[in-house]
């Protein structure tokens, strides 16, 4: 059958949207999880960050109060800028507070290793 | 190879999305040669387009891809509903203007109903939502479609043995 409209967050970690990854494309859609380390309310910019990794998160589109240290999850589309710095225009954004980030990390590598599997049946 | 059949079976997106129409039975979809009618999914809702008093459409993604869904509202208009007991649907109607109420985007959502086609796209007619509050529930869900489509989908599956 045909497939739906909007396109899918793909599911990544922070470490995999850097500049060599294969992730790095203008206008993917991605969901991305990290704990906030910076939030400007003038432009709406957040920043998260998962170990060594960083984000910035267009949050404009968002109704979301946004604290420090808080995890959140965003869906949006991967805006690259002209001096190569990526930016989330995010479509939808949740505080999940609570997650099991390492649980959460194993079981994307699960679902990519199942679907590459269902894929290739 | 009906063992599933009235199952709400736990999918992936990808998963549902590939599910093939029956040519003999329109009310029936097959995995792999196993024939479904009801599905459930857990996602995050993306889209939403209410129709007041008829229908509110929305989309789940599940990082998967993303399942188009359809709430009906009409059940006190619809001629449909008319022969049925009329607190059952005025009960289901008060549910289901409840449910829409919910669904709202960003939020995650359990949905659980028919599997149906709609213009060339497969979808869930949705009988149940149920909002998940819970930060892990969807990593759970993911684990639960992988465990039971290898160890259990597979077995009610022509094509696969």
């Amino acid at each position: 059958m045909a497939t739906s409209a909007i396109r899918a967050g793909a599911l990544v970690t922070l470490q995999e949207l850097n500049p060599s990854s294969p992730n790095f494309k203008q206008g993917a859609s991605f969901r991305v999880t990290g704990k906030l380390q910076e939030y400007n309310l003038e432009t709406s910019i957040a920043v998260i960050v998962d170990g060594d990794a960083s984000l910035k998160v267009d949050t404009q589109h968002l109704k979301l109060n946004l604290r420090s240290g808080s995890i959140y999850q965003f869906i949006g589309e991967l805006h690259i800028e002209p001096s190569n710095e990526a930016i989330l225009k995010a479509r939808v954004g949740r505080n999940v507070d609570g997650l099991d980030i390492n649980l959460y990390r194993q079981t994307l590598r699960l679902l990519k290793d199942f679907q590459a599997e269902q894929i290739n049946a | 190879m009906q063992a599933l059949y009235n199952t709400h079976v736990k999918l992936l997106a990808f998963d549902f999305l590939a599910l093939s129409p029956n040519p003999k039975d329109l009310s029936s979809f097959s995995r792999k040669g196993t024939p479904l009618s009801r599905a459930e999914s857990v996602g995050v809702v993306v889209t939403r387009d209410l129709k007041p008093g008829k229908f509110l459409r929305f989309t789940i993604d599940d990082g998967t891809g993303c399942i188009p869904c359809v709430l009906w509202l009409n059940q006190l208009t619809s001629s449909y509903f008319s022969k049925r007991n009329p607190s059952g649907v005025r009960l289901n109607a008060q549910m289901a203007l409840k449910f829409a109420s919910e669904i709202q985007l960003g939020v995650v959502a359990r949905v659980r109903g028919r599997i149906t086609g709609y213009r060339g796209l497969v979808q869930i007619t949705v009988s149940d939502v149920v909002l998940e509050t819970d930060p892990n529930a969807q990593v759970l869900h993911w684990l639960d479609c992988v465990r039971l489509a290898r160890k259990c989908y597979g077995k009610f599956c022509k094509s696969c043995s």
